[in-house]
């Protein structure tokens, strides 16, 4: 069973005083999330992550496509019970406390009185909101707002948890606790679908990330696939190469580039990068590292955005 | 459970608005003056009816003071009907449109929480809180009665459940127009609008039939007058209920059909919007 599966889901809204001038948010998006998983939706403004979310949630009636949620095809009311969500620009109630608050969410998400009575405490002190339970969400600032949401989210204990932008307005020190939180929700087997713009964040705990721009799937995969730059590698050396060297890696086809203690290959299998490795011992050049090169997320997600422009 | 939750955070949204504080100090201002200034006395040709201490009239019979105090009670539950309409509608008007509003909207439909259950929790929380502040100002003007003229009216303690049930399918229109525009002014100005236009319809054969002979003309403003709610009616059934005359079940019975029609459509409306 997928915790999300998504199948050529679409939706275009109408604009204009016709409504006949089509604003495709989402085209023919498909996408699974396995269990357990922290899965990270990446794409600039306007790309569809929160559409996606929100025809997830039913707040939005997908044009055509379909999707379930553990395993329960959408819509679905029932199977909101096992989910939790901090939505982007919430609007809290500012005259609840953010005791009240949890209390009037979790009696929502169908949880019994002494239930909630239990949980409302223990989470306000894992998110960092204990001190101020008292207190008026109107005098929260936005980086209390920001916990006191997660708060709400998990408050129902959910199995799948949809953030969107959850460290919005959170400073350093409060977005690693947050980021902590996730990885042992993540321990405890939930599954995690966020949205973030936090690019560095995302690639600290994510499993999987999707790019999504114009409502278009570019790009899918583990932080490691999105991240790598091809088959390069960096390899340390800690003697000159030699000329005989030099020649037997050029009859090999190999493509070098080199400094005085630093070779960058680009190889097209591993089984030419044994090659190399074996010609630089052949040659007695000893070997201080060998890394493969890759970029941040930030660069990936840049570059296939740059590329989508231009094609 | 999870209406009674919306119904809770409805209730607490409402109370915090100053419109409701306002409502329940001029109520609790007109029963501390009514107390104070009411009294009666026995005297030997029968009961005098006092305010501020000098009688209203001559000494009446048991049964004349019973009829001098249900017409009183009437009065003030007229007075109620148009403080309720202009104070509660005014009050409740925003509770829908503020559900509605972008980033609350989505934390309460990210609960196990059908979209009509939503909005069947706000229209009971605001038709609970206007209960709450009919049943204090009637329940306690029926007690000042009781104990200072010695005139128990229970008709007039049950009309708060009338004037509720009033309310109730008034709120059906306020809900419509705030499902519609999201926002307070057109679900007030609209009811205000229908409450003049509902007036019309009531008196229609008297007024506007003079404007046209055509029938189809007239079948229209019939038909009007039979889907929608009839508050004017309701009203004037109020004020019969009170002095005891009986109430015409017939306004009630196609209000509530026009009020669930409404508050459908609402739900019909709200189901196929996105957020």
């Amino acid at each position: 069973m997928h915790a999300i599966l998504s199948e050529s889901l679409s939706k275009t809204y109408r604009s204009g005083i016709t409504g006949k001038q089509p604003i495709i948010a989402l085209a023919n998006f498909s996408v699974e999330v396995a269990p357990g998983q922290i899965f990270s939706l990446l794409g600039p403004n306007g790309a569809g992550k929160t559409t996606f979310v929100k025809i997830l949630l039913s707040l939005t009636h997908p044009t055509s496509g379909r999707a379930s949620i553990l395993g329960r095809q959408l819509p679905d009311v029932k199977v909101r019970e096992r989910i939790g969500y901090l939505p982007e620009n919430h609007r809290y109630p500012g005259y609840l406390t953010g005791e009240q608050l949890l209390r009037s969410f979790g009696q929502l998400g169908g949880i019994h009185r002494s239930a909630l009575r239990s949980r409302i405490n223990p989470l306000m002190e894992l998110v960092g909101v204990a001190q101020w339970r008292s207190m008026k969400v109107r005098k929260y600032s936005k980086g209390m707002m920001q916990r006191l949401g997660l708060a709400q989210a998990l408050i129902n204990d959910p199995e799948l948890l949809f953030l969107d932008e959850p460290t919005d307005g959170v400073d350093p020190v409060g977005r690693k606790e947050i980021r902590d939180i996730l990885l042992n929700l993540k321990a405890q087997g939930k599954t995690i679908f966020l949205n973030s713009h936090l690019l560095s964040e995302v690639e600290l705990i994510s499993d999987r990330v999707a790019i999504l721009d114009k409502g278009t799937l570019l790009k899918i995969g583990t932080v490691d696939e999105l991240t790598s730059v091809g088959p390069e590698y960096l390899i340390g050396i800690g003697a000159d190469l030699t000329e005989g060297f030099l020649h037997e890696a050029s009859a090999l086809l190999l493509k070098l580039s080199y400094t005085s203690d630093s070779i960058s290959a680009q190889l097209s299998s591993t089984e030419e990068l044994n090659k190399l490795i074996d010609l630089l011992r052949k040659y007695g050049i000893e070997i201080t590292s060998i890394v493969k090169k890759r970029s941040t997320l930030e660069d990936s997600f840049i570059n296939l955005l740059k590329k989508e422009v231009v094609s | 459970m999870k209406i009674w939750g919306l119904v809770t955070i409805t209730l607490r949204e409402l109370s915090a608005k100053a419109t409701l504080i306002v409502l329940a100090g001029i109520s609790t201002l007109i029963i501390l003056g009514i107390f104070l200034s009411l009294s009666s006395s026995q005297v030997e040709d029968g009961i005098n009816l006092m305010f501020f201490g000098s009688s209203v009239g001559s000494p009446v019979s048991h049964e004349s003071l019973h009829e001098i105090v249900h017409g009183i009670q009437a009065t003030l539950t007229k007075g109620l009907f148009w403080g309720i309409v202009l104070f509660g509608v005014i009050a409740t008007a925003g509770i829908i449109p503020s559900a509605l509003e972008k980033g609350t909207v989505d934390l309460y439909l990210s609960k196990p929480i059908a979209r009509w259950e939503l909005l069947l929790g706000k229209y009971l929380g605001a038709v609970v809180l206007m209960l709450f502040n009919i049943v204090y100002f009637l329940g306690a003007l029926w007690f000042v009665f009781g104990i200072k003229v010695g005139v128990w009216n229970s008709q007039f303690f049950l009309s708060s459940i009338t004037l509720t049930f009033v309310f109730a399918c008034l709120f059906s229109i306020v809900a419509l127009l705030g499902v519609l525009f999201r926002g307070p002014a057109i679900p007030i100005i609209g009811t205000f609008l229908y409450l003049f236009v509902g007036n019309l319809l009531e008196q229609r054969e008297q007024v506007l039939y003079l404007i046209s002979e055509n029938p189809m003309y007239q079948r229209i403003l019939d038909g009007l007058y039979y889907i929608l709610p009839q508050i004017s009616a309701m009203e004037a059934n109020i004020a019969n209920q009170i002095t005891q005359q009986g109430l015409d079940w017939r306004p009630f019975a196609q209000s509530i059909l026009s009020a669930g029609m409404l508050f459908g459509g609402s739900v019909a409306i709200f189901s196929k919007r996105d957020f």
